[in-house]
């Protein structure tokens, strides 16, 4: 079976963030890239999948400032196959990055494709989605559990209030994986170490990353204190009422 | 055939067969077994060895540790010695009884002083015996709790049988005017009178049978000696002999060809390491003392090197069987030893310490643990401070950016050991720089170096993480990642002394980072406090006259034998120093070292920290627990409170003391 894991990297949350001089978006000058925290899991899914079933996996990660440890971490944990994708990808969207990455993942005739269900900088919906439709691929996502058997696989869901599905899909199809069925392994420095002397990073070019497709942002900010918060009470035909009226006043509606 | 001829055939044979089946078996323990391990590196010091043994094995000194046991056994052990001269007259006379009836070991048999010394000690070794009989049978100390009380009662009961058959052996040859030497045998000589009242041919009809239990159990013992616990009295002098002389802090580098695998099969230890665990002789001592253990964890030190030499002792029957056999498809960390056994230990060294024999146990452990991090065999919220590490170079899981946030506002400013040359480059250490409840504890440090007008400044967000614990806790690859980052950015610093908060840092840096052969002088703060005083530019401007207690932190004390420093400063600021029960050397662990603050507590055992709690508030009147690492102010802080014990004491770091007294 052939899986490719698509992996994002994102800010990290731990810098402070600041907003850049055009006041749309994030001051990426001095961001630590690392691996988006679904994007793990569904890496571990992916090698936990392999483990069980045999096959490939394939990591595809784009080109940005620490990408090839990230790589090499996913090699040492098991994936077969490292594809760093080269360009601009610091101001790139989910639109671009899924245009780009479909290009690349048609060549590879996969049967599964993983990635996390969001990442925290999805401005522009999350890139599974995207991705399976730049691919005409079925996509299920919020995905806890996965198996395989015959060109199908049968997913657990899980929906918000603890509410779960089990539903099959016909491969090849995308899934974005909210948890893997294990929690992501600890791989030691010393395989990482081992992996980057005994495997190599397949590099490829990105088609078009422009922003097509996707909302533009108009001010980014900080969250601003306000000063006061209105509770909206009664019956929800009542509240409903209230806010009907509310938006109308502040002409949404 | 006469009996005299038959007496000779037969102690021929027996000392044939029991020579035979010792050397069989100790061939394939010491021989076969061995030879699978890995090489033990060089040997060298010989003159440190050789006093090691006349020290540890002559004098017996660690086992003084345990006062009465350690009589008892001194005497036994000496008693052993000189009367193996009896054996060999035994041996001697019985093989040529077909000629001589009487013979006599020249000088061995004859000379009068070497008789009264053994007819004493024959004595000491009875009654040593006979208290060794009333330890495991009747007091039956924690310590001897999973040893095998049967072949210990066993081996007494042969050496007691030895000793009385030789008594009335001697005692009867007296009686019966054989014995040249009488005069030398005082004990012997009262021995006898119990038979002197029978006629002279049943004396010397037991005193015939006296020889044969005699040789008989020393010959049983020789066949038994290269099994268990009693292998120790062939293996304690070669294994103290070629002991680790490396410093304590010192791990031994991964044996692996990748350097950093860890031993995940018996045959991944060293050969010497193996023989460590032929020779516990399963007294407990470690046991006993574990903190660990003493919490209720499964580790206990004695169990696991227990456990271990079955594992090699099963497992090289079943390498030389032709057959396969189960005993080989036993995993060594999971199946012969738990994964939570070995991430129990605090590696504080305690076990290790009082070994009378030397044998390692922490190293092993960490060996062990090695394996379980390539496997990925971690807990979740260790796996976590692990991550931390390798992305941030803290545990904490913070930028390194905020590393020095402590630092605003302090004035004067503290120096960039980057930018300008110091004369001390103070280590802070991550629970230091990052745990805020220790930020006051740690601007109160520079406040006082400050104010003692000394020189110094720090690395901020290009210091790392030491990786002491990352070490012990078997992370081998990041931890070798830490320590280049951290030598990389002193190599461009210009400072004379490395001054660090935290023992752990102050361990590693001292033992074990590649300082090739340029290593700077390593203080810990405690011991630069007590130059500054010495030297007058620390000054106090009170005395403080209160009463404290003070707690030892392993990788001061034990590790690096730093007792005196700390103590020193104290009295210099006007404290009156009550020490606990457990101080010193004995000084029971926090329970946080070897990365165990980073690891999951198992809910429902008292932990360490607060059994420590307890040991001060046994003292009477002693406000204060003073301590000197970052990590057992945390400890200590939150086992007060979970002990009920606010009201009581504080805990305080000494250089809040020190602080308070300027």
């Amino acid at each position: 079976m052939n899986i490719v894991v698509l992996i994002k990297l994102v800010p990290d949350l731990v810098e402070e963030l600041t907003i850049d001089s055009s006041g749309a978006g994030l001051d990426l000058t001095f961001a630590r890239w690392i691996i988006n925290e679904f994007d793990d899991h569904a890496l571990e899914q992916g090698i936990l999948l392999k483990e069980k079933n045999g096959g490939t996996v394939t990591a595809i990660a784009p080109d940005l400032e620490g990408v090839d440890d990230v790589l090499f971490t996913a090699a040492a944990r098991g994936a077969d196959r490292l594809i760093k994708v080269k360009g601009d990808f610091m101001a790139a969207n989910n639109h671009a990055l899924a245009r780009s990455f479909s290009a690349i993942i048609q060549k590879f005739q996969a049967d599964l494709i993983l990635t996390g269900v969001q990442a925290h900088n999805d401005l522009d919906g999350s890139a599974g989605p995207l991705l399976a439709e730049c691919l005409q691929l079925p996509y299920v996502g919020y995905i806890a559990g996965v198996s395989v058997n015959d060109g199908k696989s049968m997913l657990r869901k899980e929906y918000p209030g603890g509410l779960l599905a089990e539903m099959e899909v016909t491969l090849p199809a995308v899934l974005g994986i909210q948890a893997a069925e294990q929690p992501p392994r600890y791989v030691a420095v010393s395989k990482v170490r081992q992996a980057m002397k005994t495997s190599s990073l397949e590099e490829m070019d990105a088609s078009d990353l422009g922003p097509l497709g996707a909302p533009t942002v108009g001010r980014m900010f900080q969250p601003e204190a306000t000063t006061h918060a209105e509770m909206i009470e009664g019956s929800p035909e009542e509240v409903s009422a209230k806010l009907v009226g509310l938006f109308k006043e502040l002409g949404v509606m | 055939m006469n009996y005299e001829a038959l007496k000779s055939v037969i102690v021929l044979l027996a000392l044939l067969t029991a020579t035979g089946v010792f050397v069989w078996r100790a061939y394939r323990l010491l021989w076969v077994n061995l030879r699978r391990g890995q090489p033990s590196g060089r040997f060298d010091r010989w003159g440190e060895r050789i006093k090691g043994v006349l020290v540890y094995v002559g004098a017996q000194l660690r086992l003084f540790r345990f006062l009465v046991p350690g009589t008892a056994h001194f005497f036994v052990f000496w008693g052993f010695l000189f009367l193996s001269l009896t054996i060999l007259q035994a041996i001697a006379e019985g093989l040529a009884a077909f000629a001589n009836s009487h013979y006599v070991l020249p000088i061995i048999g004859e000379w009068g002083p070497l008789a009264l010394i053994q007819d004493l000690l024959a004595t000491a070794v009875v009654i040593a015996v006979a208290y060794g009989l009333y330890l495991r049978l009747v007091v039956d100390p924690e310590r001897y709790r999973g040893s095998h009380k049967g072949a210990g009662v066993k081996v007494l009961g042969f050496i007691m049988t030895i000793m009385l058959s030789l008594l009335v052996m001697n005692g009867l040859r007296i009686n019966l005017n054989e014995d040249l030497l009488a005069a030398w045998r005082p004990v012997s000589t009262l021995t006898g009178r119990l038979f002197a009242s029978l006629s002279p041919a049943a004396q010397g009809l037991i005193e015939e049978i006296a020889y044969w239990i005699h040789l008989g159990v020393v010959m049983l013992f020789l066949t038994e000696l290269p099994t268990g616990k009693h292998f120790h009295i062939f293996t304690s002098i070669p294994n103290v002999l070629l002991r680790n002389l490396e410093p304590r802090g010192r791990l031994p580098a991964p044996q692996s060809a990748d350097g950093t695998a860890g031993v995940g099969v018996m045959e991944g230890f060293r050969w010497k390491q193996m023989l460590d665990f032929y020779t516990c002789s399963e007294c407990g001592r470690c046991q006993e003392m574990c903190p660990t253990c003493r919490s209720g964890s499964p580790l206990s030190p004695k169990l696991l090197i227990m456990d271990l030499r079955r594992n090699l002792e099963e497992r090289g029957a079943a390498l030389s069987a032709s057959s396969k056999n189960g005993i080989l498809s036993k995993s060594l960390a999971g199946d012969v030893i738990t994964d939570e056994t070995l991430w129990a230990c605090t590696t504080c060294y305690t076990c290790d310490q009082e070994c009378p024999l030397f044998i390692e146990h922490v190293n092993p452990i960490v060996e062990m643990r090695r394996y379980l991090i390539v496997e990925g065999r971690v807990d979740k919220k260790l796996q976590d401070a692990l991550a931390n590490l390798g992305r941030y170079g803290n545990s904490f899981g913070q930028s390194e950016r905020m590393r020095a946030k402590w630092t605003q506002g302090l004035q004067p400013a503290i120096r960039d050991a980057r930018k300008e040359p110091v004369e001390y480059l103070w280590f802070v250490g991550d629970y230091a720089s990052y745990n805020q409840t220790l930020t006051d504890v740690t601007r109160k440090t520079a406040e006082v170096f400050q104010r003692a007008g000394l020189n110094f400044g720090i690395l901020f967000d290009a210091e790392r993480n030491s990786g002491n614990d990352v070490r012990r806790v078997g992370e081998e690859g990041l931890y070798e990642m830490l320590a280049e980052k951290n030598l990389q950015a002193l190599s461009k610093c210009k400072y004379e002394t490395i001054v660090t908060t935290d023992p752990h840092t102050y361990n590693t840096l001292k033992n074990e980072y590649a300082w090739n052969g340029n290593r700077p002088r390593i203080l810990h703060y405690t011991e630069l406090l007590d130059e500054l005083i010495v030297s007058g530019k620390l000054k106090f401007s009170k005395k403080l006259d209160t009463r404290i207690t003070y707690h030892d932190p392993c990788y001061l004390g034990r590790y690096n034998g730093v007792y005196d420093a700390p103590r020193r400063v104290l009295h210099a600021a006007g404290c009156e120093l009550i020490e606990m029960q457990r101080h010193g050397d004995r000084a029971f662990c926090c329970g946080a070292g070897g990365g165990r603050i980073w690891m999951e507590e198992t809910p429902g055992r008292e932990r360490p920290a607060e059994i420590r709690i307890r040991d001060a508030a046994a003292l009477t009147n002693v406000p204060n627990f003073v301590v000197s690492c970052p990590k057992d102010v945390t400890m200590f802080r939150d086992a007060v409170k979970t002990t009920g014990n606010e009201s009581r004491f504080q805990v305080k770091d000494l250089i809040e003391v020190v602080y308070e007294a300027m």
